[in-house]
């Protein structure tokens, strides 16, 4: 199937780019030609798309984690601390900058510096500018990836790639839909269709700056062929724009089975559908992250979870995984518990990393079941976009053809229902308008059904529940009390 | 007996959806009459609701670590906006870093929070405590209570 969306003109483009850069004074620092020379004169190691590219070649899987602090100061003796003791570092953006409000993460940096600690969720990158982000940079030897939950993230990238940040996640849908309450969803995919101009045009000068569409979604039993749609659909939209390096995302589900099949049907699907849109200049790499719902209490669980994570994403050779940490339960992590959650992830990488992948004909089989669902979807958005993928995701989720589970946004359907199996992995349970092959629902019912019959109790909202704290309780699947 | 009605969202610019939706199936399912605000709600779109439905609670929930500042000053707002008596509770990770849970109760307890809950907090517990505190507020005024 192909699409016809082109690409942001010359024109579109600048027309937008003096608006975006004047939304806050630090947009006016921003100075193209001199980033480009910039990353230009940067090693190969310091450069996202190139480090994964060799991992991938190689079989490596990189750890990666999560953090961001509101002062610049400290988020650099954070990252500073943390990049010993993993391959690929983040900056994760504050919640008020995801909003683009930058008078309250202003505040909340001044608030930050009287009370000694961070009262921000993340590091505000807008606020503290091209130079500060630049000292970010700098001090690290790790390549910087920009880490956030922006549905209009046009000023943000500006700043952080003209500093020399070279990974950028997200996208229209997987940073609209699961971040935000009313967002038109054409909105958000003009706004990234930017973004991805963006990158596009670091690339026309040799830059190549990697995206990496957001892949849990809601984070809450999210079927595979949910989130693998969504995570194509940013793809091609970024291929669209000129991205050559492309990262697709999956959140760990807990069954194994599911979760290698679902990496592996990722990957598959990626290049099916790239080279069917007539891409072939690309590169491709995978990201699984660590259990992304609840975690327990207790810190020993905890690290069960993230070790859990660590041998499905070894087990599936994913590029890289995005780590959790001891204190996931409690919220923002100190870096101590950062580090930690990297070593125990570290530990199980090293373990499995001189045993084959797992391979098994239930991982096949699943995998073929999920490319159908992925398959029966897009051509579904296709058709809806009649050669716009941009028209044809927007109606596929007016029309409850894509729906994410658990999302905040009312442009979201919110009729698709998931439940786990008794084996774990997540089944659908009512799948609302999401056009599933006949056949596959049937294996859904019949999976759901079985559960049903096991525990007693008919297919009912409570064993959903059941199964969104069954984690935190120490088990996958949520049985009845 | 007329069921209570309470107000229920997540404050600030979190979006965390998932354990408001179950919030609001559970509430509902215990008798209360919930008006759910969603995700990303305002002080003033809590008070705006709660005067609107003459709600006798505000749920607050914050789980992105933001808590501090957003939860800060709603017990005044609340006065200001002539329902400064009304009952308030948080719920959720409401502050930064792991500490311990009785100096996060002491701080959002100075901000004129009623009662204040982790991430652990048993959900049936919370609807015993909420009703006896609707049903006492419920005590016409000038008798003891």
């Amino acid at each position: 199937m192909t699409f016809h969306d082109a690409p942001l003109s010359r024109h579109d483009f600048t027309a937008q780019q003096s608006d975006v850069r004047a939304s806050w004074p630090t947009g006016a620092d921003v100075d193209f030609a001199e980033s480009i020379r910039f990353h230009q004169g940067r090693d190969a190691s310091l450069n996202m798309a190139s480090v994964l590219r060799q991992a991938d070649a190689r079989g490596a899987v990189l750890i990666q984690p999560r953090a961001g602090v509101a002062l610049l100061s400290e988020h650099i003796r954070l990252l500073t601390f943390l990049q010993d003791h993993c391959d690929l570092l983040p900056t994760t953006i504050d919640a008020y900058t995801r909003q683009n409000r930058y008078e309250e993460a202003q505040k909340g940096v001044e608030r930050s510096r009287e009370a000694g600690h961070s009262l921000l969720n993340g590091f505000p990158a807008v606020n503290h500018g091209v130079a500060g982000c630049r000292e970010v940079v700098e001090s690290l030897s790790k390549p910087v990836q920009v880490r956030h939950g922006t549905p209009d993230a046009r000023l943000l990238a500006e700043i952080t790639l003209a500093a020399g940040f070279s990974s950028y996640e997200g996208g229209g849908v997987s940073y609209n839909i699961p971040y935000t309450k009313d967002v038109p969803l054409e909105r958000s995919l003009r706004n990234w269709q930017y973004v991805d101009r963006l990158v596009g045009m670091y690339e026309d000068e040799g830059v190549r700056i990697n995206r990496e569409p957001f892949g849990p979604l809601s984070g809450t039993l999210v079927p595979p062929c949910i989130s693998h749609t969504v995570g194509l659909i940013e793809g091609l939209l970024a291929l669209q724009q000129g991205v050559r390096s492309i990262t697709l995302g999956y959140g760990q589900a807990g069954s194994y089975v599911q979760d290698i099949a679902a990496l592996q049907s990722l990957r598959d699907l990626g290049h099916e559908f790239f080279t069917n849109a007539g891409h072939t200049d690309y590169e491709l790499t995978t990201v699984f992250h660590q259990w992304m719902g609840g975690f327990p209490e207790s810190e020993a669980r905890a690290f069960g979870v993230i070790a859990w994570g660590a041998t499905a994403a070894a087990l599936a050779r994913a590029t890289k995984v995005i780590v959790k940490t001891p204190h996931e339960a409690m919220g923002i992590p100190t870096m101590e518990a950062n580090r930690q959650g990297l070593e125990a992830t570290r530990q199980v990488i090293n373990m499995l990393s001189d045993q084959p992948p797992l391979d098994t004909p239930e991982i096949q089989a699943e995998a073929d079941r999920i490319k159908s669902e992925v398959r029966a979807i897009m051509t579904r958005v296709a058709e809806l976009g009649s050669g716009s993928l941009v028209d044809g995701t927007v109606r596929a989720f007016e029309a409850g053809v894509i729906d994410v589970p658990f999302a905040p946004s009312k442009h979201n359907r919110g009729k698709l229902l998931p439940v786990r199996d008794l084996d774990g992995a997540v089944r659908i349970f009512e799948p609302g308008n999401v056009p599933f092959p006949a056949e596959v629902m049937e294996f859904h019912r019949a999976r759901v059904a079985d559960r049903a019959r096991h525990e007693n109790r008919p297919p009912c909202f409570q064993m959903v529940i059941d199964d969104i704290y069954a984690v935190s309780k120490g088990n996958l699947v949520g049985r009845p009390r | 007996m007329e069921a209570h009605t309470i107000v229920l969202g997540v404050i600030g610019s979190d979006c965390h959806a998932v354990g408001n939706k179950i919030l609001e199936a559970f509430f509902s399912d215990r008798g209360f009459r919930v008006i759910n605000l969603g995700v990303m709600v305002s002080q003033d779109e809590f008070i705006d609701a709660a005067i609107e439905t003459g709600a006798a609670a505000i749920l607050v929930s914050s789980l992105y670590g933001h808590g501090e500042i957003d939860c800060a000053g709603f017990r005044d707002r609340c006065i200001e906006r002539g329902v400064g008596d009304i009952i308030l509770y948080v719920g959720g990770n409401l502050v930064i870093g792991k500490h311990d849970p009785a100096e996060v109760e002491t701080l959002y307890r100075s901000m004129g929070y009623d009662r204040i809950f982790g991430p652990d907090a048993d959900l049936d517990a919370v609807a015993d405590l909420l009703a006896c505190d609707c049903a006492a507020k419920a005590v016409p005024t000038g008798t003891s209570r």
